[in-house]
């Protein structure tokens, strides 16, 4: 196995992204019918799920049925975030011109669908582990590497992100609000123009869980907000250890801004190759990550449908291991807990700097057809 | 509570997209909800074109003689919306849209393989301005039609017939061969029931030699042809040359048209100029110059949304209406209409209608 990534030339590099391109090009020609019949599975999956859940929580009575409830309610929030609202707001499923399929999708979520694409599609995907800025490298207030500046407030992390993991839709759902850059670059009143969708959006979640739902239930109104809030208890502790496990465990590596200057399509391949992990593990967990277990195959190729990602991952693995290129994987409980222990051991200050990797020179004459990476100046 | 705020809720608290869920899930047949138009009867009207009669949908708002509508099928896994023109007359219970096989199409295609009495099919409403419209009842009309054009033709010729107002009617329908007519037998007994009606079938194989269209040869067919009020419906060769037949005659004003199947695809050079329609802003602006699409808009001054620039946020989607887009991540050539596009790695082949 290789634990060390061999620096590539631009040549080399290119190569390598011309790879992908061909994989992804023979995909997208592949997409058809199991599509289509995969993703809407899935939604009837998740729609039987969430009526199972409320109708436990509303008409039953005592424990069993109300862990039974909470649990499928649960599982549906689940389904309803990853495998079908975070993939279709990739636009996977937009070459299937379905209105029901389109990125326009919103999601059972306190965050707003507008924001996420813009934080996540866009700023994510595009300037990945980029110091920064890609805001979701520690969410800006965790240090998960050691290129990130240590400061005093870094100690109490261990805490800070185990109320993270507890409230993690409303991590996400303010994710895009910038808080931490008020006073700099924000001003009180672009925050309150910026926190507008968030706001709309989390006060119709908030009504939906905590009020309508409870109130269609008459006396069983309080087990109903206790089923609501454990379902989205469930789903927050799930999909953040699923997404830490995406970017943060060891071997993950960050990029300075002065090492992706002037990046062609291939070394983006490899900056996103370097900064993603996998989750090893059978078709259950994969669908119940939204396939995020195969976040390296989701970074490389972030609107193919995700449920090709694992039949992808071997051809992929394959490639890597000819250009001499780490492919990090490892079961859940080996990444989560190298996740843990990097949270516990960058809360002090130090840790092994990763090497700095040249950027390369740049080709002649740039080639037109071929977007370039445009990134901010 | 108002309509509209009571859709507001329902989106809001995701009850719409459950609804429709829900309906589908125990609704199979379409007893309480929409599921599209069912498939009455399929009629062989020629070796490659059929005609599909419907059940219209629970809320068809009807058609003038002459419209055509939008058929959405689901081809594995991906929608394709098509235009057809309307066969049947309104006043007739039953819908009927008849559609000639194009060679290669795959909406066509499958519509033929594909649908059986009892399938379904997703339809948009009726649309167009072909058709008589306001011309006076009684007067002289000339139908001229070449292969499938006929089927709007029918149309009209249906709700004459109904209305019993055909007066003074030439129907001349251009084919191939005598298996080609579309609608040949019932276009006879019209023509024997009604003594308003002359019909002329132009066969291009005709014996005699004398079958294809011919400016010449129609002018004799029909010598007061500058007077009628004509309805012209064809491939667009004969379109082409019929329209410059009547601007000669000075009767362009005379002339109603309908255009069928796809334009001939013109792709100029990348970069070459094309004029870009952008739809909710009603204007339209030249795209020219080197970069793709997304480049070209903005150097024009519109400013799409945009974000990562190299093809994967998809912020820059947009729905093309029509026209001929490259990608130029894969290189493929695009001309479905009404298509999601990104304008970061698309490149126009034409001129193109975008919803922006």
């Amino acid at each position: 196995m290789i634990t060390e990534s061999r620096t590539l030339t631009r040549a080399e590099a290119d190569a390598f992204g011309r790879e992908l391109d061909a994989l992804r090009a023979e995909v997208r020609a592949d997409l058809g019918q199991r599509d289509v019949d995969h993703i809407r599975a899935v939604i009837r999956t998740a729609h039987r799920a969430e009526a199972a859940g409320r109708l436990l929580l509303h008409l039953g009575a005592g424990p069993v049925s109300f862990v039974l409830g909470s649990g499928a309610l649960g599982v549906a929030k689940i389904l309803d975030n990853m495998e079908i609202g975070h993939n279709l707001m990739h636009g996977q499923y937009d070459w299937t011109r379905d209105p029901a399929l389109d990125a326009g999708y919103e999601w059972d979520n306190a965050c707003d669908g507008g924001d996420w694409r813009h934080s996540h599609n866009f700023e994510h995907h595009t300037f990945t582990n980029i110091l920064g800025q890609d805001r979701d490298i520690g969410y800006a207030f965790l240090r998960v590497s050691a290129e990130q500046p240590w400061e005093p407030r870094h100690l109490t992390q261990p805490i800070t992100a185990a109320l993270l993991a507890l409230n993690f839709q409303w991590g996400v759902a303010t994710h895009d609000l910038r808080v931490d850059e008020l006073g700099r670059t924000q001003t009180w009143a672009e925050l309150r123009e910026r926190a507008r969708p968030f706001l709309r959006k989390a006060g119709w979640q908030l009504a939906k869980d905590y009020v309508v739902f409870p109130a269609l239930a008459l006396g069983n109104a309080p087990r109903v907000i206790a089923g609501n809030l454990l379902a989205n208890l469930t789903r927050n502790l799930w999909t953040f250890a699923v997404i830490f496990c995406g970017h943060f465990p060891e071997g993950v590596r960050v990029f300075h801004p002065e090492e992706v200057v002037d990046e062609s399509r291939g070394q983006w391949y490899l900056r996103q190759l370097a900064g993603s992990a996998n989750i090893e593990g059978g078709p259950l967990l994969h669908v119940m990550t939204g396939h995020l277990s195969h976040q390296i195959e989701h970074h490389l190729f972030p609107d193919l449908p995700a449920s090709r990602y694992p039949e992808l991952a071997p051809r992929v693995r394959e490639i890597c291991a000819r250009y001499g290129q780490r492919y990090n994987t490892g079961g859940f409980a080996r990444q989560l807990g190298s996740v843990a222990g990097k949270l516990l051991r960058y809360a002090l200050p130090g840790g092994k700097r990763q090497p700095r990797v040249a950027p390369a020179p740049a080709p002649a004459a740039p080639v037109e057809v071929t977007p370039a990476l445009a990134r901010a100046a | 509570m108002q309509p509209n705020l009571l859709r507001i809720v329902s989106r809001r608290l995701f009850l719409d997209r459950q609804a429709a869920f829900w309906l589908d899930e125990l609704d199979p047949t379409g007893a309480v909800h929409d599921r599209g138009a069912r498939v009455e009867e399929v009629i062989v009207e020629t070796p490659d074109t059929r005609t599909f009669v419907l059940q219209p949908p629970r809320r068809w708002s009807g058609h003038r003689a002459g419209q055509h509508l939008t058929v959405e099928v689901e081809i594995d896994g991906v929608r394709h919306t098509r235009c057809y023109s309307i066969s049947s007359a309104p006043h007739d219970p039953r819908l009927a849209i008849t559609v000639k096989r194009v060679p290669g199409g795959r909406v066509s295609g499958w519509l033929h393989d594909h649908v059986r009495p009892g399938g379904r099919l997703r339809l948009g409403a009726a649309a167009g301005d072909f058709g008589l419209g306001d011309v006076a009842p009684g007067a002289p009309l000339l139908l001229l039609a070449g292969g499938s054009g006929v089927t709007p033709l029918m149309s009209i010729l249906r709700d004459l017939a109904a209305r019993d107002a055909v007066r003074d009617v030439v129907l001349v329908v251009h084919a191939r061969r005598h298996d080609d007519v579309i609608f040949g037998r019932e276009l006879e007994a019209l023509a024997a029931r009604h003594a308003g009606l002359r019909l002329c079938v132009r066969l291009d194989d005709a014996a005699d030699g004398d079958g294809g269209f011919d400016e010449d040869r129609l002018a004799r067919l029909v010598p007061d042809f500058a007077a009628r009020t004509t309805l012209l419906c064809g491939p667009a060769g004969l379109m082409a040359r019929v329209e410059a037949m009547w601007a000669r005659a000075g009767a362009t004003a005379r002339l109603r048209r309908e255009a069928f199947g796809a334009p001939p695809v013109v792709t100029p050079p990348p970069g070459a100029p094309v004029a870009v329609r952008l739809s909710r802003e009603a204007r339209t602006i030249a795209a020219a110059g080197p970069g793709t699409l997304l480049e070209q808009l903005e150097r024009a001054g519109a400013r799409p949304p945009s974000g990562c620039r190299i093809g994967i946020c998809h912020t820059c989607k947009c729905r093309k209406r029509s026209g001929v887009v490259e990608n130029l991540r894969t290189g493929a050539i695009s001309s479905d209409p009404d298509e999601d596009i990104q304008l970061c790695i698309s490149r126009a082949r034409s001129d193109l209608e975008l919803a922006l």
